[in-house]
């Protein structure tokens, strides 16, 4: 038997190394701010009365919840901040008060508080609620729709509807380098590119973000869209286009590798991550949906206790006979 | 478990938030522009999507009002009103709208004509 030590464990007492909740929360925050600042300067008042009205809200139904069930508060976390955050990020700058009402109390109780809070939630609250929201209120969802009144000096039709109700064709008129800078219709923190990418980057740096789902999604999202281009280019949009326009780069970097909702081990991360790519561009390409982040990130992580079950193999031997 | 100070801080936050997120919904809220950007359409067909200014502007198509409007129509006036091109009127909103937009596209050689260029289920 190799004398090497493969494991070392201490007994107790440990040293805690100062790391907590509410520092993580607070850094996804700060990292998500670029994408939000971006949003407010392009739509100004309403954009900000979105985000600051859901994360409020969000914190609220929180401490609610903490009443009713005769709990201490748990606000301090920063758990419902970020998910209030990132819903109002998942919205348009025309989302009206109530919907951010509905939306958080789906995203909080429904979402994670009914399953015992932080940490206990099989789904992305963030994204329940926006899928629930996204079936209830097509019209508000509807980009094209809720923004028809703005004209911030670029195309502003929403890139995931046009090239499903009119095809490739329609979307050459979008610059791919506008389209990374945020020059492009959409919800509120999530058409900016590259704000999205430099808070991915932060929080995978940091180590507050498993790059390993974040980047498995990126490439099944790619490598999905890329197979369907190549069978097809009049059909299908180019796999950079995908990248770069729906909810695919906060989903990447905010919504796919949050905690509770995703696996723990390698194999199951990479598995999870290109399986929601994939079901992301199967829905925008061939689906009824114009885009399928939700619905795909919801799917898989129903299957995520399961493919959590794909372990590493425990260190050490049975011995027989002993 | 969190820390008074965290408590403290979060509750601090989600008051400035409520009071930011209410005086932004009540004071600022998103204006109607008194020359519509972008029309969204709805009929029993799906919606249709008509860029409004890029047809009015005079960097885009330059069209005047009256060769699509034609009477003078203040705010409070439909198009598909009793009088004008209501379900018992003729022609009707659909039609209306459709002689608008499918013959100039026609007469100018410009724009969509096929149902589905414009029209989205």
């Amino acid at each position: 038997m190799s004398s090497q030590k493969k494991l070392v464990v201490a007994h107790a007492p440990y040293w805690h190394d100062g790391s907590k909740i509410s520092t993580k929360n607070y850094h996804i925050m700060i990292a998500a701010l670029p994408a939000v600042l971006m949003g407010i300067s392009q739509y100004g008042a309403p954009a900000l009365a979105v985000i600051a009205f859901a994360m409020a809200c969000a914190m609220i139904w929180e401490v609610i919840w903490n009443l009713i069930l005769g709990k201490s508060a748990s606000i301090g976390d920063g758990s419902a901040a970020v998910t209030g955050m990132l819903l109002g990020m998942l919205m348009p700058a025309t989302a009206p008060w109530w919907l951010i009402v509905l939306g958080t109390f789906i995203a909080i109780i429904v979402g994670k508080q009914i399953f015992g809070g932080i940490g206990f939630n099989p789904l992305n609250p963030p994204l329940l609620a926006l899928a629930m929201l996204v079936i209830s209120f097509t019209g508000i969802f509807d980009f094209n729709e809720s923004l028809r009144h703005y004209d911030l000096g670029f195309v502003m039709t929403y890139p995931l509807a046009d090239l499903k109700a009119f095809g490739p064709d329609a979307i050459g008129k979008f610059g791919l380098g506008d389209l990374f800078m945020g020059r492009q219709a959409g919800a509120i923190g999530s058409t900016f590119g590259l704000g999205l990418i430099v808070g991915g980057l932060y929080l995978m740096l940091r180590g507050y973000m498993r790059w390993e789902v974040s980047l498995s999604f990126l490439a099944g999202v790619f490598i999905t869209a890329l197979l369907f281009n190549l069978s097809d280019p009049a059909k299908y949009a180019s796999p950079v286009f995908h990248v770069l326009t729906g909810y695919t780069l906060i989903a990447a970097f905010f919504l796919v590798p949050e905690d509770s909702s995703s696996p723990a081990n390698f194999i199951p991360m990479l598995i999870f991550g290109a399986m929601a790519g994939l079901m992301t561009v199967l829905v925008r390409n061939i689906g009824a949906y114009v885009d399928g982040v939700p619905f795909s990130i919801l799917l898989m992580n129903l299957a995520n206790p399961l493919l959590d079950k794909i372990r590493p193999k425990a260190i050490g031997k049975v011995v027989e006979n002993a | 478990m969190t820390s008074k100070g965290e408590q403290a801080f979060a509750f601090a936050l989600a008051a400035i938030l409520l009071v930011v997120g209410v005086v932004c919904y009540a004071g600022f809220s998103q204006e109607t522009p008194e020359e519509p950007v972008r029309l969204m359409f709805k009929s029993t067909a799906g919606k249709i999507l008509f860029d409004h200014k890029t047809h009015t502007d005079d960097a885009g198509y330059g069209i005047g009002c009256d060769d699509c409007h034609h009477e003078e129509q203040d705010e409070s006036m439909s198009c598909s009103g009793e009088d004008c091109h209501g379900p018992d009127s003729e022609p009707k909103r659909g039609d209306a709208l459709h002689t608008n937009c499918k013959g100039c596209h026609e007469e100018s050689g410009a724009g969509p004509v096929e149902c589905a260029a414009c029209h989205v289920m």
